[in-house]
């Protein structure tokens, strides 16, 4: 049945591709233009980031140096009153030895891998539930639109940035972009690098009630993105 | 008048009537409006992207069959299951088929148009699947037993009592639960997430596909989005065929538009793109801990490829950010239902009929004044008015619409190219009408213009017209100050 | 273009029918530019109602009419009506394409065609004078020379010029009134909602008298205006600029 069906809609298509009015379908392909090279750590960039953010009550905390994010995660995971977090591997942080220094401080990681057995999968998920916070890198980040961009794979888990209430993430101030149209250009391998690839423009909300903004329907009410130089 | 007329005419007639509706309506249609020329006054290059993005998706469309085949190889080549569905029947055959070989009793969705159009959780609840849907707006319409009423706000048509209530009747909360709208959210929270960690099987539709690396990218800003992809073991990703763009960076392009069209947001809060299912572990490391085993995706025709087939192939761009709904007068007095189908707006009384054709939906073309706000907001710059005025000759020429008219126009036409004629008859009827009318004006017009004068008056002729005084040098007036 | 030394004048049927003295304001402010007005005898109906309808060939066969009618002088025609002149300019080439005998004079017709505050500002380069007194004016943007022609600023440049600050634009100026053409019948309740909108926001303007480019629009609301027993008159902006100087 798959194969007729492919057949009968592509048959479909191309018999209707001969007729169909398209304007403005003619010539060559568009190229959308993007910078081509990677973007600056300059200070505007960071503003903008910085400022868009914060507009979308999301909070940007300026580490002076990589090693001071032990203390900004731990000050950040104690207001959110977790002693747990989910993480994405140390290696992909890119601050070493975070996870001892965390442990020091009363944080544990959680570790996980959702069995595809449907019960345990459902039983693991549940446990992992009650985390208080998510820690995870960024790849890159979006200036006008105050986002961070997570490539999730082997390693650097999705559930992190999507289950706790407080997401906690760690972005180098020379990966933020102008636009989002600029980091694909630039980087398409980006949709490939693992199963998914996430834009995240501020903490989860709705205005489904009456145009009123509420946060954290479904995602982390909370964002926190800690930007080291 | 056809019984599909008659029901739209009422629809119409009991949305003008709800002043709960008016008021809900006024609230969000101008915002969002508003919103959205805030957030393109922040691109500096609006007109130009929107050029450019506007040649993205003509230029998919018109090569529509290639990019379709080089995404299902590429998503082929990562792990997906690609599945063609010629109709709404077939697509929801194979998403049972999926759920019942998986022995899926539980499935989460996310908000989606596609799905709505074929009947989805009907198929599936027939099946024994009971669906849950997850958008906040969308899990409450469901409660509620209702339809969407806009594509971006689902609920615009109800309070935050109306909901309160809902919660209250349907799942047990109690009033302190849901007191204000952050205790009804952080509520629908709870209750989601049971249905979230339970789920067999997650449920999406698709904003884009990008051909060369199979990836499918959807945009909420919940998150229901996101635990509807990652959460249950099974993904299926139900497409429109025609929601594909080329490349990463044409991508790019759509989204920095389409979060600015619909909700004057720069990104939407997850812009969420997925490659394949969760990748295995393999000899040079481990696998991902998270994301579905399984990725199917449904690809739906349902009338697409013959809609292409035509004039109103156009439509095809369209990116479904519904800003053409939040511009639009008409939708902003009638809102959602009144239209009667899943697309709302000028948008789908172009789709509507398009997709299911003129003989249910041959109102939904003439509910329009023609004025183009439409076409100036739309962010691939659509030109909903030509495609509406497309279908409206096609009602007149399938002998659609009302009798009198049919007589009149040609009629009209006759006369209007008869100069001599025109000028008589227009003298006799402006002779006859200040015999009815007082001061001037009209309170009451005959037949069928008297719905005209239901709700205004209607003036006078003057009696000469403009040309016979200009040509008998009548005395100028030179104005009225 | 430069400058013409005579026009014609397609006035449009609902001018020519109900509001003849803004035809004759027209006439005024053209022949004080100097301009030799001609106002050809056997205009009708640009057609657009059959074409708003769905009538295609029933606009096609006015559409000719008026080609006719208007090619028999090459002078440009200026039209009082965003809408129609919209018709004239945007549809006709569109309708007539196909037809041997018609295309290319639909197109050298359109070519020149102007909306009449079009026609003052882009091509004469008319700046009238301050009028210091006169009634408060609220404008409203007509939705096809808005959207269709692009008109913008000459309406507002020309009635700021003569009203200054007792002119401003309409709460929602740019907002369809509903009118629509046939659409005010078909769908009569639709259209009067939009209406009451638009009569809300010249009541919040404060005005005394609502101002636009096309009188279809100013008819509609008039109509709405008259039936609330509302003193605020409705004027084409031929009118206004007919009772000032121009220089």
């Amino acid at each position: 049945m798959s194969a007729a069906a492919r057949a009968q809609i592509f048959d479909s298509i191309r018999r209707g591709l001969v007729r169909a009015v398209l304007p403005d379908a003619a010539g060559s392909r568009p190229t959308p233009e993007g910078r081509s090279s990677p973007p600056s750590a300059s200070a505007d960039a960071l503003e903008a980031f910085t400022r868009a953010l914060t507009a979308l009550t999301g909070r940007v905390h300026r580490a002076a140096a990589v090693d001071m994010v032990p203390d900004l995660v731990a000050a950040i995971a104690h207001e959110h009153g977790a002693r747990g977090f989910l993480a994405w591997d140390e290696s992909h942080l890119g601050v070493p030895g975070l996870f001892a220094a965390l442990a020091s401080r009363g944080l544990e990681r959680v570790d996980y891998d959702l069995p595809f057995d449907a019960a345990s999968r459902e039983a693991h998920a549940l446990a992992l539930a009650g985390v208080g916070v998510g820690l995870t890198g960024a790849d890159a980040a979006i200036a006008d639109a105050g986002a961070i961009v997570l490539a999730h794979g082997p390693g650097r888990g999705r559930l992190a940035s999507l289950l706790p209430p407080a997401h906690i993430a760690v972005l180098s101030a020379r990966q933020i972009w102008p636009t989002m149209p600029d980091l694909l250009a630039a980087r398409p391998g980006l949709l490939d690098a693992g199963s998914n690839l996430v834009a995240i423009a501020g903490p989860s909300r709705t205005a489904d009630i009456e145009m009123t903004l509420t946060h954290g329907v479904h995602g982390p009410k909370y964002l926190h993105v800690i930007v080291v130089p | 008048m056809t019984e599909a007329s008659a029901r739209f005419h009422r629809s119409v007639a009991e949305a003008l009537a709800d002043p709960h509706l008016r008021q809900a309506l006024d609230r969000t249609t101008g915002r969002l409006a508003g919103g959205l020329a805030k957030a393109f006054a922040t691109i500096p290059d609006a007109g130009a992207l929107r050029d450019t993005a506007r040649r993205i998706r003509a230029h998919t469309i018109a090569h529509l069959d290639q990019h379709l085949d080089q995404f299902e190889r590429a998503a082929t080549a990562r792990g997906c299951h690609v599945h063609w569905a010629p109709t709404a029947a077939d697509a929801t055959r194979l998403v049972v088929d999926i759920a019942r070989a998986r022995g899926v009793s539980l499935a989460v969705k996310s908000k989606s148009m596609v799905t709505e159009e074929i009947e989805l959780n009907a198929a599936l609840g027939a099946a024994g699947v009971r669906v849950v849907e997850s958008d906040l707006g969308e899990f409450v319409v469901q409660l509620a037993d209702d339809r969407p009423s806009h594509i971006i706000a689902p609920i615009v048509h109800m309070s935050r009592d109306d909901v309160a209530r809902l919660f209250e009747d349907k799942l047990g909360a109690r009033p302190d639960e849901v007191a204000d709208i952050p205790a009804i959210t952080a509520f629908a929270r709870r209750t989601l997430r049971q249905e979230f960690l339970q789920a067999g099987m997650g449920i999406s539709g698709v904003n884009l596909a990008v051909a060369d690396t199979g990836s499918l990218c959807l945009v909420t800003n919940e998150g229901n989005g996101r635990l509807t992809t990652t959460l249950p073991r099974v993904h299926v990703a139900v497409m429109g065929l025609e929601r594909i763009v080329p490349t990463a960076a044409d991508l790019g392009v759509v989204l920095q538009l389409l979060a600015r069209s619909a909700t004057g947001q720069a990104l939407s809060v997850y812009t969420n793109i997925i490659t394949g299912p969760r990748r295995p572990a393999t000899s040079d490391g481990p696998g991902e801990p998270d994301g579905p085993d399984e990725l199917h995706i449904v690809v739906v025709d349902n009338g697409r490829s013959r809609l292409l087939g035509g004039e109103l192939a156009e439509i095809l761009y369209c990116v479904r950010c519904g800003a053409c709904l939040n511009i639009c007068p008409v939708y902003h007095h009638i809102g959602g239902h009144a239209y009667g189908g899943v697309y709302p707006g000028p948008v789908g009384s172009v789709v509507s009929p398009g997709l299911m054709g003129l003989d249910e939906w041959s109102e939904l073309p003439h509910a329009s004044s023609l004025c183009g706000a439409c076409r100036d907001v739309c962010p691939v710059r659509i030109d909903l008015p030509r495609l509406l005025l497309n279908l409206r000759a096609q009602t007149v020429a399938a002998r659609m619409g009302p009798a009198w008219l049919r007589i009149a126009m040609p009629l009209y036409a006759a006369i209007a190219t008869r100069p001599v004629l025109y000028r008589w008859l227009g003298s006799l009827a402006a002779r006859l009408s200040r015999m009815m009318g007082h001061d001037g004006w009209l309170d009451r017009l005959p037949g069928p213009l008297s719905a005209w004068t239901t709700e205004r008056d209607f003036p006078v002729p003057a009696p000469r017209s403009f040309v016979q005084e200009h040509h008998a040098h009548a005395p100028r007036a030179g104005g009225c100050e | 273009m430069t400058r013409p030394t005579r026009v014609q004048l397609f006035v449009t049927c609902l001018v020519d029918r109900f509001y003849p003295s803004v035809g004759h304001a027209v006439v005024a402010v053209l022949e004080r530019q100097g301009l030799d007005v001609s106002v050809p005898m056997d205009q009708t109906c640009c057609g657009q109602p059959a074409f708003n309808g769905g009538f295609t060939d029933d606009a096609r066969r006015m559409a000719r009419h008026t080609v006719d009618v208007l090619s028999a002088s090459p002078d440009p025609v200026v039209v009082p009506s965003g809408s129609c002149a919209d018709m004239i300019v945007h549809r006709y080439p569109e309708l007539l394409a196909d037809d041997a005998a018609y295309a290319a004079r639909a197109r050298d017709l359109a070519a020149r065609t102007f909306e009449f505050t079009q026609f003052l500002v882009d091509v004469l380069h008319v700046s009238p004078a301050a009028e210091p007194d006169g009634p408060r004016l609220a404008y409203h943007a007509s939705c096809h020379g808005l959207r269709g022609l692009g008109l913008v600023e000459q309406p507002r440049q020309l009635l700021r010029a003569v009203a200054g600050d007792r002119c401003t634009d309409l709460p929602g100026a740019g907002i369809c009134c509903g009118f629509g053409g046939l659409f005010a019948v078909k769908l009569a309740g639709i259209s009067a909602a939009m209406l009451a909108s638009k009569i809300e926001a010249i009541a919040e303007s404060g005005a005394d008298a609502v101002v636009a480019t096309d009188v279809s629009c100013l008819m509609h609301i008039g109509g709405g205006l008259h039936r609330r027993g509302s003193r605020v008159r409705p004027l084409h902006v031929a009118e206004i600029l007919a009772g000032t100087r121009h220089d």
